[in-house]
């Protein structure tokens, strides 16, 4: 009996000393473990649901990169964090900076090294109503794509992913995030996607839509003045008027409620002697087709006065000259969009639309705690 | 045991029978595509990349072209209606696309003798705003004037060399649309769709058959008639007639 009951304890206690995890195995020779550490916390993440002003359009949907409070808090933080750029030293942010609609006053941007990059960086407002791919070109199809490429290109952000994605795996707070929006269970499993998906959540909740255009044509609250109504209704939105003789209308591409239509068009700038000879080919450039060399986004115009300088090179530095620009006509390249068409404007009605184009500026979007700067 | 085997495999056999293998017949719903084809002057619509000429001597290259189509209905033989689609927005504006737009829908199987959409935004729709809907829907903003004169029901762009000079610097838009000008295109045709061998449907139309039809010309010329928006529909409605009077539908 004695026997039995000390086997059965002996054998008891090697069933229980054979449960306790295993000594780690001292090995500097050893492949790193490829699982990363553990990570823990929260990982079930919170739907959101992105609210937009009635007037507004309803948000284009991404089944591909559903929203999150968990995942827009972490994209946050990661389009503000130097972390994503060389050497820890370069933000998203740094070319999208809130107080200037979330452009960077730049003609054309400049990267981590100091050099100008090929065009100027786009504001990123109502990015949630695009559905005609991203970038002034549209190169990238979606907008969690669109991310990948600063982080590489060398007039950007000039860091090699991989670099990025040891630092996020390394950092003390990041892992535990990514296990909060995405359910990561792994150090190792921060990976690009998630990182640029996460980005495209924060960058998909930045709404501007409350200028003083908004609260006076939509809400009701406010009153445009005699100048910023004639330009809007004498000048803007203008609809029948023969080519060539009276302002065409603005809106034709700037259409409100977004004042821009996401389509790529050749707006005239460039006198070419064929469709070969644009310095930057723009969306023929992706499509590989010469006749769409020379065409880019219409942008939207809301906050346009606090994005000079315009157009995808930053050429013009004033909204002055880029409606003295319009009113030029364009030079009869073939694949012009048809309705450059020049028209007379006097210094009264320039005056005019430029109060209206003034009133599209959002003011509580450049102060919007909601897309500020986290850290 | 040994008869048990052979029941098996019989009822293996049997069953393997069964399947319907060389019968594709089917009297569900049958995946049904509808091309919509565009044509300059009966010739495939190249946005851009040709150079078509004009009755008047002038040259065009088309950059774009596009319209609604409202409620598209198949009419079957018993003169019951199937539904397709509530709308549709036709569009060609890409130098590197084909001219062709398709669209699938699941149709009952049956006999039909026609098919019917209304030209432009049907009043009902007509008569929403478009924050009421996505921004990549069909009935999106830029395709919207204004709370007045509402949705763009058609658009014919392009850019003319009227001097013959080479130079194609003359921009011609033409862009229609209101209730009053809405328009029914009927078509008959007798078809069968059950899953074997069906038919393609192809609905056509004619840029040029829209701008003249060889007896009235629309006159690009004329700088009133060069910009076609909003409010002036009046100057447009030749050209919207001809459009809404020229679609056809092929059957093979």
């Amino acid at each position: 009996m004695k026997r039995s009951l000390l086997l059965s304890v002996l054998f008891t206690l090697f069933v229980a000393a054979s449960c306790e995890p295993d000594e780690p195995v001292v090995c500097p020779e050893c492949p790193p473990d490829t699982e990363g550490r553990e990570v823990t916390g929260p990982s079930e993440p919170t739907d959101f649901t992105l609210e937009v002003p009635d007037y507004m359009p309803r948000p284009v949907l991404d089944e591909d990169n559903p929203m999150t409070v968990e995942g827009i808090a972490l994209g946050r933080r990661l389009f503000y964090d130097k972390i994503m750029g060389r050497d820890s030293s370069f933000a998203c942010a740094d070319c999208h900076i809130q107080e200037k609609a979330f452009t960077d006053g730049r003609a054309l941007s400049q990267g981590v090294r100091g050099e100008n990059g090929r065009r100027s960086a786009m504001s990123i407002v109502n990015l949630a109503f695009n559905s005609n791919g991203f970038n002034w070109d549209g190169s990238s199809e979606q907008l969690w794509e669109q991310a990948i490429h600063p982080v590489e290109d060398m007039l950007e952000m000039d860091e090699d992913w991989e670099r990025v994605l040891e630092r996020l795996r390394e950092h003390n707070d990041y892992p535990e995030r990514f296990r909060a929006a995405f359910g990561i269970d792994h150090t190792d499993q921060i990976s690009q996607e998630l990182a640029i998906k996460a980005i495209a959540q924060f960058e998909r909740t930045i709404i501007s839509a409350d200028s003083h255009f908004d609260r006076f044509f939509y809400k009701n609250t406010e009153f445009l003045t005699e100048e910023e109504q004639l330009g809007a209704d004498s000048l803007f939105f203008v609809e029948d008027v023969p080519a060539g003789v009276l302002h065409p209308g603005c809106g034709h591409c700037h259409n409100k409620p977004s004042f821009g239509d996401n389509k790529f068009k050749n707006n005239g700038l460039d006198d070419v002697a064929s469709l070969d000879d644009f310095i930057d080919l723009g969306r023929g450039e992706v499509t590989g087709s010469r006749f769409d060399n020379g065409k880019f986004r219409t942008p939207t115009l809301r906050n346009i006065a606090l994005t000079a300088p315009y157009m995808h090179d930053g050429r013009f530095n004033t909204l002055e000259e880029v409606l003295d620009h319009y009113a030029s006509g364009g030079h009869g390249v073939e694949n012009e969009d048809p309705n450059i068409t020049g028209f007379p404007l006097s210094e009264r009605e320039k005056v005019a639309l430029l109060a209206f184009l003034r009133s599209l500026t959002d003011e509580t979007l450049i102060s919007d705690e909601r897309y500020s700067n986290p850290f | 045991m040994k008869y048990l085997s052979l029941i098996a495999l019989f009822a293996l056999l049997f069953f393997a029978a069964c399947q319907d293998d060389d019968d594709p017949v089917q009297t569900g719903d049958i995946a049904t595509t509808i091309q919509f084809r565009a044509e300059y002057d009966d010739t495939d619509l190249a946005i851009q990349s040709a150079t078509y000429a004009y009755p008047t001597g002038a040259e065009l290259k088309a950059t774009l072209f596009q319209y609604y189509v409202s409620d598209l209905t198949l009419i079957a033989a018993d003169s019951s209606e199937v539904e397709l689609s509530e709308i549709e927005l036709i569009r060609y504006d890409d130098a590197t696309a084909d001219n062709i737009e398709e669209r699938t829908y699941d149709v009952p199987a049956g006999d039909y003798i026609g098919l019917r959409f209304g030209l432009g935004v049907k009043p009902e729709l007509n008569a929403l705003d478009p924050n009421n809907f996505a921004a990549d829907d069909p009935l999106n903003e830029n395709e919207f004037w204004n709370s007045t004169a509402r949705y763009v029901f058609a658009k014919i762009e392009a850019n003319a060399d009227l001097e013959n000079d080479g130079t194609f610097d003359t921009g011609l838009s033409y862009h229609m649309g209101s209730d009053a000008l809405y328009s029914i295109v009927t078509f008959t045709g007798s078809f069968t769709l059950d899953g074997d061998n069906d038919p393609q449907l192809i609905v056509t139309s004619d840029v040029l058959k829209a701008l003249s039809d060889g007896m009235d010309t629309f006159d690009i010329a004329d700088p009133e008639k060069q910009r076609v928006h909003g409010g002036n529909q009046a100057v447009a409605t030749e050209i919207w007639e001809r459009l809404a009077g020229q679609f056809e539908l092929l059957i093979q």
